[in-house]
């Protein structure tokens, strides 16, 4: 018995082993598949932080919520990400003070702690002005507040981590380094659950430090802020020492404290803060450096959500200017004692930098972006390029281009197209709901569009004909309270286009779009009335419906039977029914593994089996940061984990592919990860894809683009997937391999497109040319490599440069020919190339001694409306035409190379054969003026040029006119070599002749196949 | 004991700091030697790349001249007809400007950019000790699916529209033969992605005869080591 379990152990590490070696990293194995940004940058997104260059002002960083950080060089005008490899959820970020071109510190993980916050992952130092990040510790900090360093010694550096929000966690608090970031002590730690939420140092006594502890927790159900722990404390030796000051604070416990210290007087120091009583709640002021505390002001801008709004900001120059972040922000430019709004922006302000030259200019980080003002914050203006909107879910229609759909955290829902003429842009987004947008979906066939707001307070049935929206949220019957998730669940039916799912504590099913609705389950949660508190808040309600739970999560009608539906819940239940609803079975508890009650956070039905399905869970609102990804085959009754540890964060979303069923995608905290066998192996995909919170993703049945909903960059696609379907061991094997790719399109339209100005986001498209791809082992560095495609008869059509990479190479073959060789004039003519026809084509690789070949198919596009006979005959004048040219441009040569020849003979002869051949040359192309205002009238290549350019640049049969040009100007170039074979008649065989008489080298001129062919 | 103990943590801290240290120097010396061998590199006083830029079906020859006193010249020829793009002579940097192809001097902080670089043929990476520069082993990292050596070389720092700035790039070297295959660095305050292969021997020294940055392939046909150089390419032709 022994022997046998040794030898099973032994095969099963044999194959473990195996596998492992066949891993491959998803750098090596994507290649050159990239993600695109279409954003929306329109409304932009949350920013946390902002941190203003010491002595530069035209250098700023922003740290988003999920975006990561961006950085502008141009004082605000544009900002570009700086962070894209790390963790996307920003807390803090700090320009070194004494070497602010190279050295910045960014802590991450999101500081203000709503429901849908993500996690940071430690910190991280920049040595080149934010290029490159490396990580400097702090992994388990999950949240950093604040990072100091002493401005007269950089070495000494201290790091506020308010830590974990769902979970105890003893990394809090205070950290000091004294060698510039290498090593850390903890300085101040109060207990598990009490974070540092604020840090500041006395900028002309950096011995002297002030930090704002709070106790803070959040669950699923609720959240809690403020407790006996909550304190500032203040260091007068550089953390050595701490002690509590609070000497004009009321009694009792306290909550989130905002701190700020005057920057010109630093024995000022202004505190927000959040007590058990509304009347002590507010701004209170020192002036004696923390000895004692006024109560200022309780308005209720100073009061408002203390945990989302906790930053005071003092202009650098004036004491008595103070901006607090709040719903709308608030100024005070006396000291305190007063204030008003900020002027009109997206709400929600959650931190202010002024210029340091002049603080009439300011910038704000908001939940809808970064703002500029330039009159003290009385007015604003969006930075317009910075896409980090934050899609809570994402969905696809099938129009050509294929629409995108989503709801975004407190901005609303939208819909966009997934390519547009120029780029998608912020014209392309259209709005269709209000509050924060969750869950959209449009109508298989009608122009119907559902959207919905926080909690199903509204579910939109939206007609994009009429410009029509009806409530259709399912109402509640006897007077029961209906517990829809904050982010409520809806679907629709692949069986019946009508029919409309959505849950609450019970499944609720439509079919006729929402007009009627019958519930079709009992309750399917726990119903847990411990996980049901409605007093969230802690000492100040917070009471927004955000932490409704025991609700119902996702829901899952089978594309294979529309009798099985899978319904996941909040509170952990996996519930399906194979009855289209008359009977439920809550299949949880089979499931290997799973701590119980954890969130059901997606649920795939498969396409390929009606008892497949794939589930995963997300923890991490009760502190579980594992990922949990489960499959079924069999209706639920078994289930095996399909993640490996190499998927970094907990997910939230799969995805099947439609056709290799083992392709499998993954959205997680820290992005995508693909597998191509069934979960066996997963690689992370990074090429051009930030570590960002990847909450929902879709796959695009005709384009088999896969289209991914993320918190904190937008929507981010990878175009056609489809190559991975054909990955497998033996391919990975193999030097070289091609994969088959779909036809690539020759595209018609115009290249009208893009109204977007200079500062504006712009989403790219996706590209419209000829793709080879191919696999490769190993990356070609020594040696030539190129590649040539070449029509059916063997000739050369193009040469495109070939990728190198180890992995998959995407090579684009934009459907030119070679263009036609042009007369050489004073100023350069440009000529478009023909297209290739449509048809197939064979692709060459030659590597060193190795070739490689593959065909590849070109089309038409086929929402032309040009025939076959009228392409043909657009296609014969096009060449027609460029014989034309190369006709003209070889008279050209010659009488160049003759000019050329003769350009030191003086003899009478020579003189009189050039200035002929010259006077020739200037009726064949432009020989005088620029390509601007001073252009010269145009002669014949340049007319002919022009005709060649219309024809070959269009598709369609040339006008008659067009025909009567070519004839036209191909007389003249006749006429044109008569001139000159008179002219050389007259002159060269004479001059020819003297040369060799005098010994000496006779004038050659190429033959036209030998000029055409160099 | 105890002595012999924090000796040996002494030791151990020395041996891993100076790995750290001399790894980026035995990168670069790996690369040079492997390359053709540093005495090799230092017999070069001028290049002559020629390459073609494939645009829209149209092929466009680029000659690309260098000199060890840090003249350059790039000619493109467009349907035959010779346009020098932007040329240095060791005190002008002009262009040709392409409305009134009339040559044009560049900024003055352009130029000074330019004359920073005098120091820095063939490579920066072959005098960098000579010129100061500070070079520094990162780590490894996957680029081009391959694994490389990423090493950071500062330069002297740079002026970006009248502010100074740092000039950072990197290096990241195949592990496997210490070459070069892609470069990330700023021209100008925008980052250049540069990605080389098909390194090729031109008289003894290895060469990548592709490149492509920001996206754009150039592939060299030829590459001529020391050839003749007349110096009205690079001269600055006046008003």
């Amino acid at each position: 018995m022994n022997k046998i379990l040794l030898t099973t152990c032994a095969l099963f590490c044999c194959i473990s082993n195996y596998a492992q070696e066949n891993t491959i990293d998803g750098k090596e194995l994507f290649g050159d598949m990239r993600a695109r940004h279409i954003g929306p940058a329109i409304m932009s997104g949350r920013f946390i932080d902002l941190e203003a260059h010491p002595t530069n002002n035209r250098i700023l960083f922003g740290g988003a919520a999920g975006g990561g950080v961006w950085k502008t060089i141009n004082g605000g005008a544009t900002f570009d990400p700086v962070f894209d490899e790390h963790a996307q959820s920003i807390g803090a970020i700090k320009i070194d003070p004494t070497d602010p071109d190279k050295t910045v510190w960014v802590g991450t993980g999101e500081i203000w702690t709503r429901n849908s916050v993500s996690i940071g992952d430690g910190l991280y130092k920049s040595t080149d002005g934010g290029n490159s990040w490396k990580k400097k510790g702090f992994e388990k900090s999950e949240r950093i507040s604040a990072i100091v360093i002493n401005p007269q010694n950089n070495k000494e550096m201290y790091v506020a981590v308010m830590g974990a929000l769902w979970g105890d966690s003893e990394d809090r608090g205070i950290y000091k380094s004294n060698d510039g970031g290498e090593t850390w002590e903890n300085i101040l730690y109060t207990d598990k659950s009490t974070g540092a939420a604020e840090l500041i140092i006395d900028p002309v006594n950096p011995n002297i430090l002030y930090a704002s502890m709070w106790k803070f927790r959040r669950t699923p159900w609720g959240f809690e802020s403020g407790g006996d722990t909550s304190a500032i404390y203040k260091s007068t030796d550089s953390g050595k020492s701490w002690s509590k000051i609070h000497n004009g604070f009321p009694n009792g416990k306290l909550g989130r404290i905002a701190l700020a210290i005057a920057p010109s007087k630093p024995e000022i120091l202004y505190a927000a803060v959040e007590t058990e009583s509304a009347k002590t709640n507010g701004l209170y002021k020192s002036e004696d450096s923390g000895s004692s505390w006024t109560q200022l002001n309780n308005d209720f801008g100073l009061t408002v959500r203390p945990f989302y709004f906790a930053r005071l900001v003092v202009d650098p120059k004036n004491p008595d200017i103070l901006v607090k972040g709040g719903l709308y922000g608030s100024i005070s430019r006396d000291g305190g004692k007063t204030f008003q709004d900020l002027g009109a922006q997206h709400s929600d302000i959650h931190d202010v930098v002024f210029d340091l030259e002049d603080s009439n200019r300011l910038y704000t980080a908001t939940d809808g972006g970064i703002y500029r003002s330039w009159d003290a914050g009385t007015h604003f203006e969006i930075v317009e390029n910075i896409p980090v909107s934050q899609f809570y879910h994402v969905s696809v229609d099938d129009a050509t281009p294929y629409n995108i759909y989503g709801g975004l955290q407190d901005n609303q829902s939208w819909y966009g197209p997934s390519s547009s003429p120029g780029g998608v842009e912020a014209r392309d987004w259209n709005l269709i709901g209000a509050g924060d947008g969750f869950r959209v979906l449009k109508h298989a066939s009608k122009p119907i569009i559902y959207s919905e707001m926080q909690g199903a307070q509204y579910v939109w049935r939206y007609n994009t004909v009429l410009n029509q929206s009806k409530n259709v949220a399912p109402p509640a019957e006897n007077d029961e309270k209906l517990r829809f998730n904050w982010n409520a669940p809806m679907a629709l039916s692949i069986h019946a286009e009508d029919r409309f799912y959505m849950g609450s504590q019970y499944l609720h099913k439509s079919e006729d779009m929402g007009d009627t609705w019958t519930k079709i389950s009992p309750d399917l949660t726990t119903n847990d009335p411990k996980k049901q508190d409605l007093e969230s808040g802690g000492l100040s309600a917070d009471k927004s419906g955000a932490e409704t739970h025991t609700t119902i999560f996702t829901i899952a009608e089978s594309p294979l039977d529309e009798k099985v539906i899978w319904v996941g819940t909040d509170d952990g239940n996996v519930q399906i029914t194979k009855d289209g609803g008359k009977s439920w079975k809550n299949v949880v508890k089979n499931i290997p593994d799973l701590p119980e009650f954890t969130w059901v956070y997606h649920i795939e039905a498969s396409a390929h089996n009606p008892g497949t399905a794939y589930v995963v869970f997300d923890g991490h609102a009760t502190g579980d940061m594992n990922t949990y990804v489960y499959k079924t085959i069999d209706f639920g009754a078994n289930w095996v984990s399909i993640a490996t540890e190499n998927i970094k964060g907990f997910a939230r979303n799969i995805q099947e592919d439609y056709e290799q069923p083992d392709l499998l995608f993954l959205g997680t905290e820290f992005g995508l990860f693909i597998t191509t066998n069934g979960g066996k192996q997963w690689s992370h995909f990074t090429n051009n894809l930030p570590e960002v919170a990847v909450h929902y993703i879709e796959l695009h049945i005709r384009t088999s683009d896969l289209v991914l909903g993320t918190h904190g960059r937008g929507i981010i696609i990878v175009d056609d997937i489809s190559p991975l379907r054909q990955i497998n061991d033996s391919i990975l094997n193999k030097d070289l391999h091609f994969f088959e790719t779909n036809a690539g399109i020759i595209d018609e339209s115009s290249g009208f497109g893009s109204t977007s100005r200079e500062t504006e986001f712009v989403g790219a498209n996706p590209s419209s040319l000829a793709k080879i791809m191919y696999y490769m082992k190993k990356r070609h560095t020594f040696g030539k490599m190129s590649m040539q495609i070449l029509d059916l008869e063997g000739n050369i059509i193009a040469e495109p440069v070939p990728g190198k990479s180890k992995g998959l190479n995407i090579v684009s073959w934009d459907y030119y020919r070679k263009a036609p060789k042009v007369a050489v004039g004073k100023i350069p003519s440009f000529v478009v190339a023909p297209k290739a026809d449509a048809g197939s084509y064979k692709v060459i690789i030659t590597k060193g001694k190795d070739t490689y070949e593959h065909m590849i198919t070109i089309k038409n596009d086929p929402k032309s409306t040009i025939s076959e006979k009228d392409r043909a005959q657009n296609k014969a004048l096009t060449m027609q035409l460029f014989n034309s040219i190369e006709d003209l441009a070889y008279l050209g040569y010659r009488i160049d190379a003759t000019i050329d020849f003769l350009k030191d003979d003086t003899s009478k002869d020579a003189v009189k054969f050039k200035e002929e051949l010259s006077n020739l040359k200037s009726k064949l192309v432009i020989t005088t003026g620029d390509r601007y205002v001073q252009e010269a009238e145009p002669e014949l290549r340049e007319k002919l040029s022009e005709l060649y350019n219309e024809v070959a640049g269009s598709f369609d049969k040339p006008a008659p006119v067009r025909y009567a040009n070519a004839a036209t100007y191909q007389d003249q170039i006749n006429n044109n070599w008569k001139v000159y074979n008179a002219i050389e008649k007259k002159y060269l065989p004479k001059l020819n002749q003297e040369l060799i008489k005098a010994n000496k080298q006779e004038l050659t001129l190429d033959s036209k196949e030998q000029f055409l062919a160099k | 004991m105890k002595v012999l103990k924090s000796l040996f943590a002494l030791a151990l801290m020395l041996v891993v700091s100076s790995v750290s240290a001399q790894n980026a120097e035995e990168i670069i010396a790996t690369y040079i030697e492997n390359t053709g061998g540093a005495e090799a590199w230092s017999k070069v006083n001028a290049t002559k790349m020629s390459a073609t830029v494939n645009q829209g079906g149209m092929s466009i020859p680029v000659t690309v001249y260098n000199t060890k006193d840090g003249k350059q010249a790039v000619i493109i020829e467009f349907n035959g007809q010779k346009i020098t793009q932007m040329a240095y002579d060791g005190t002008h940097l002009w262009t040709t400007n392409f409305m009134s192809m009339k040559p044009e001097k560049s900024s003055e902080e352009m130029t000074q950019n330019m004359a920073l670089n005098k120091n820095d043929f063939p490579s920066p990476l072959l005098n960098y000790k000579e010129n100061g520069y500070e070079v520094e082993y990162v780590g490894t990292e996957t680029k081009e699916g391959a694994e490389t050596y990423k090493v950071k070389i500062t330069q002297e720092p740079i002026m970006a529209n009248g502010v100074e700035s740092p000039s950072i790039s990197y290096y990241y070297f195949d592990t496997e033969n210490f070459v070069p295959i892609v470069i990330e660095t700023t021209q100008m305050g925008q980052n250049v992605n540069i990605v080389m292969s098909d390194y090729q021997e031109v008289d003894g020294l290895y060469f990548p005869f592709a490149m492509s940055q920001a996206g754009q392939p150039f592939e060299m046909s030829e590459i001529i080591v020391n050839p003749e150089v007349d110096d009205a390419l690079f001269a600055y032709p006046g008003e």
